[in-house]
């Protein structure tokens, strides 16, 4: 099975808008999910550019689903959904 | 040829200012760079003020050529008052005038001979006396001398030559003979050691001779080196007009030195137009910047404005040595000779967002200040090409 990839944006806007603290990802998704989830910075998922008047930084891309105003919990929850539709 | 030039310096001990005063500045237009070193007479805040003004005068007259190198240095040497107490002039100094092609002209008044190597050894130039029409026991030493590749002069004040004067090991201090010994040595070592390294050396070296390691007057050690310049590119920002895009990745990719991509949306940019995938660092965030991104054939990729940001503050305050994104971009920077950057003016306007912290500064800004510090603090020769 293909594993899901979860993208956190650390692009400027989104690292001050709050992915600086999705850190904690990097340690919790593996000891979670093991080798199901890939988590991952990416240096510009470039949302900001186009979504910038309702500012919903920080971004995370869970597979092909954005996620706006990412925080741990958020990220989470998107990942167990789509591992709950793939069982 | 690149002139990579350094200066270190400590202070005589107890005392808050240092005696000897450096001062250096490049001319891109004119391909030259001038540098004078002083010391004055005693130590502290007096010294001080008289190095630095024989120092920056001596710049001055010298830099627009309204005054010839030698009739600048004879106009000081000749108005230096004597000092009272001592019966000796009120400072002394070298100044070097050097073009990119390493015709150099050097004249000293009071300093220790400088020192001129080339291939391991030292050379003899030879040099023209002038004395002072006014003082007796005053003169000029002029040189005119021609440079090659691999060539590194250095120059002190007598800090250097006279350290550990009186103590048991070196009754009459290192003196000359004793630097030469401890610059070629440390060269046999490291044929390749960059002038800010090597005059840290020669400080550090004269320090540890000084009887408890007390400095006995103010120490200065300036070195020139000759070579290849270190050339590098930075792109940061994309373009203002998206069209471009393609040629201006191609010219990052044509570039033939080391590569940086301070951006990410940059980042991308490139990895679109030139079809190199992006690899994260594991970690998101090292300090309180992103962590760098990987691309085949470019050396660095971070993030941009909070980088370049940290990067411009900690170079402004000598804080070189940090672990994150921006201490990765100041050794970049550091270890290059000639800097180019490249800077798409295109705004992102999300970080105008009044929720975003005022810190986000605008790139052209940032990289006017960092090309500017780079300039006057670091002697690097920078470039900005706004696209």
């Amino acid at each position: 099975m293909e594993k899901i990839s979860v993208k956190v944006c650390l692009g400027t806007t989104c690292f001050v808008m709050g992915s600086a603290n999705l850190q904690e990802l990097i340690d919790i998704v593996p000891a979670k999910y093991g080798d199901k989830v890939d988590v991952s910075g990416v240096p510009c998922l470039g949302l900001c550019a186009t979504d910038w008047e309702f500012s919903k930084a920080p971004y995370v891309k869970v597979d092909n689903e954005v996620i706006k105003e990412a925080n741990v919990e958020k990220v989470l929850a998107a990942i167990d959904e789509k591992l709950a539709k793939r069982q | 040829m690149f002139i990579d030039i350094d200066c270190n310096q400590v202070k005589k001990y107890n005392q808050n200012a240092f005696g000897d005063y450096f001062i250096s500045k490049r001319y891109p237009d004119e391909a030259k760079l001038i540098a004078v070193l002083s010391d004055g007479l005693g130590s502290g805040i007096k010294a001080n003020i008289l190095s630095c003004m024989t120092a920056t005068m001596l710049l001055k007259f010298v830099e627009k050529q309204e005054i010839p190198i030698r009739q600048a240095a004879e106009i000081v040497m000749n108005s230096l008052p004597v000092c009272k107490v001592r019966k000796i002039s009120y400072s002394t100094f070298s100044i070097i005038d050097v073009n990119d092609e390493g015709d150099a002209k050097i004249i000293e008044e009071g300093n220790p001979e400088f020192l001129w190597i080339r291939n391991g050894e030292i050379m003899t130039p030879p040099y023209e006396t002038i004395p002072s029409k006014t003082f007796k026991n005053r003169c000029l030493k002029s040189y005119k001398i021609k440079l090659e590749l691999g060539d590194r002069l250095i120059f002190c004040s007598d800090g250097v030559t006279q350290c550990g004067l009186g103590n048991g090991r070196l009754k009459l201090g290192l003196r000359r003979e004793g630097l030469i010994h401890l610059v070629l040595a440390k060269l046999n070592e490291e044929p390749e050691i960059s002038s800010s390294e090597l005059s840290a050396y020669i400080i550090r070296q004269a320090k540890n001779i000084e009887t408890e390691r007390l400095p006995k007057d103010d120490i200065s050690a300036c070195v020139l080196y000759f070579r290849e310049p270190r050339t590098s590119l930075i792109f940061t920002g994309p373009p203002f007009n998206q069209k471009k895009d393609n040629e201006y990745a191609k010219i990052f990719q044509d570039f033939k030195g080391k590569k940086a991509i301070c951006g990410g949306t940059t980042a991308n940019l490139i990895s679109r137009e030139l079809n190199l995938p992006i690899t994260m660092d594991k970690e998101i965030s090292i300090g309180k910047l992103p962590s760098c991104s990987y691309m085949e054939g470019v050396d660095l990729v971070t993030e941009g404005i909070l980088t370049l940001t940290e990067t411009l503050e900690c170079l402004e305050e000598g804080n070189l040595d940090i672990d994150n994104a921006a201490g990765k971009l100041i050794k970049f920077l550091l270890d290059s000779d000639c800097i180019n950057f490249m800077v798409g003016a295109k705004l992102n306007q999300a970080h105008y967002n009044p929720a975003l912290p005022v810190e986000i500064e605008i790139r052209k800004n940032i990289i006017k200040k960092m090309a500017a510090v780079l300039q006057d603090k670091y002697f690097k020769k920078v470039s900005v090409q706004y696209i």
